[in-house]
């Protein structure tokens, strides 16, 4: 039985320089390459020490972004806010 | 800065006042109905969620104030246009999100950064322009505190234009899928990529060009 393709899966693309491969890299990280192109990515890899590298630091931004983080409410603002809806409701 | 502290707050919120899903479905028929104390009960549960999602699109406390009381407001004038189709916290993700990119868009243009001045630059063969390509990830923990690359993340990410930044924010901080993003935002899953792309990009370049390397 022929399988609906998955919203956003790419067709079969060339890897032959590393601009081609870093335009696939967001696929390649949510698993969207179809399998060709998978594996034509991974063998440029193989050969290509500049996209390994290219593709860590991407993969670290990604995971700095993920990592920054905030402060829970102040409970002053909370009261402030909790006031300020109840003089504006109703 | 807490990395941890909020998961634990979250559970802890869930352990002792989790709303189930029909809880939640009655105290929005209340609120419908003009109950101030379904809408209260309403606002304790989510505040503090609301909040943090604010923050992580304008970035400090005035401006998430200001996305929080808007977004409650909203909850009590327009709950009857929540349908019920969504899940509640869906709908109240959505309006947060669009309160903050409202927000976004208002604020003083700063300086305009060139998003390509960071981009990865290639020979006409397509081969990366500037060779080799360094592995900084390698020894970074060794030279450079996290708090320094979370500083320089964060101002990259407030010179992204505000749609850039709700992707970023939706897909790296929220860690939602792109078809998420894309009904979160009203825009194409292609559109969301092709963003989320350019965008992870310029960060990559601004954290390199920090380090002192070409960011090609
Ligand atoms: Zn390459």
């Amino acid at each position: 039985m022929a399988k609906k393709a998955q919203v956003g899966r790419v067709n079969s693309k060339k890897v032959d320089t590393c601009k081609q491969a870093t335009s696939l890299i967001l696929d390649h990280l949510t698993g969207e390459l179809d399998s060709k192109t998978a594996r034509l990515f991974e063998e440029h890899l193989m050969i290509c020490p500049d996209c390994v590298a290219f593709l860590n630091s991407y993969k670290e931004t990604i995971k700095f972004t993920r990592s920054l983080s905030y402060e829970d409410i102040p409970s002053e603002m909370k009261k402030r806010i909790r006031r300020f809806l109840r003089d504006n409701i109703g | 800065m807490i990395s941890r502290s909020h998961k634990r707050q979250s559970k802890s919120l869930s352990g002792k006042g989790q709303l189930s899903g029909e809880d939640e479905r009655l105290l929005i028929q209340r609120v419908k109905a003009g109950d101030q104390k379904a809408f209260e009960a309403i606002f304790n549960h989510y505040v503090s969620r609301v909040y943090r999602q604010a923050f992580k699109f304008v970035g400090n406390e005035a401006d998430a104030e200001d996305v929080v009381q808007e977004v409650f407001l909203l909850v009590y004038r327009k709950a009857n246009s929540f349908l019920g189709k969504s899940e509640f916290s869906t709908w109240l993700y959505r309006l947060t999100a669009n309160a903050a990119l409202t927000k976004l868009r208002q604020r003083k243009k700063e300086k305009e950064v060139s998003l390509d001045e960071y981009m990865p630059k290639f020979r006409k063969d397509g081969h990366h322009l500037v060779r080799p390509v360094v592995d900084w990830t390698q020894d970074i923990y060794k030279h450079v505190a996290m708090k320094e690359f979370h500083q320089i993340i964060q101002q990259a990410m407030d010179q992204l234009s505000p749609m850039d930044k709700a992707v970023v924010v939706m897909s790296d901080m929220e860690e939602m899928s792109n078809p998420e993003i894309s009904n979160n935002l009203g825009i194409t899953v292609q559109a969301v990529k092709a963003r989320l792309h350019r965008a992870r990009l310029f960060l990559r370049g601004r954290l390199t060009n920090h380090l002192g390397y070409s960011p090609t």
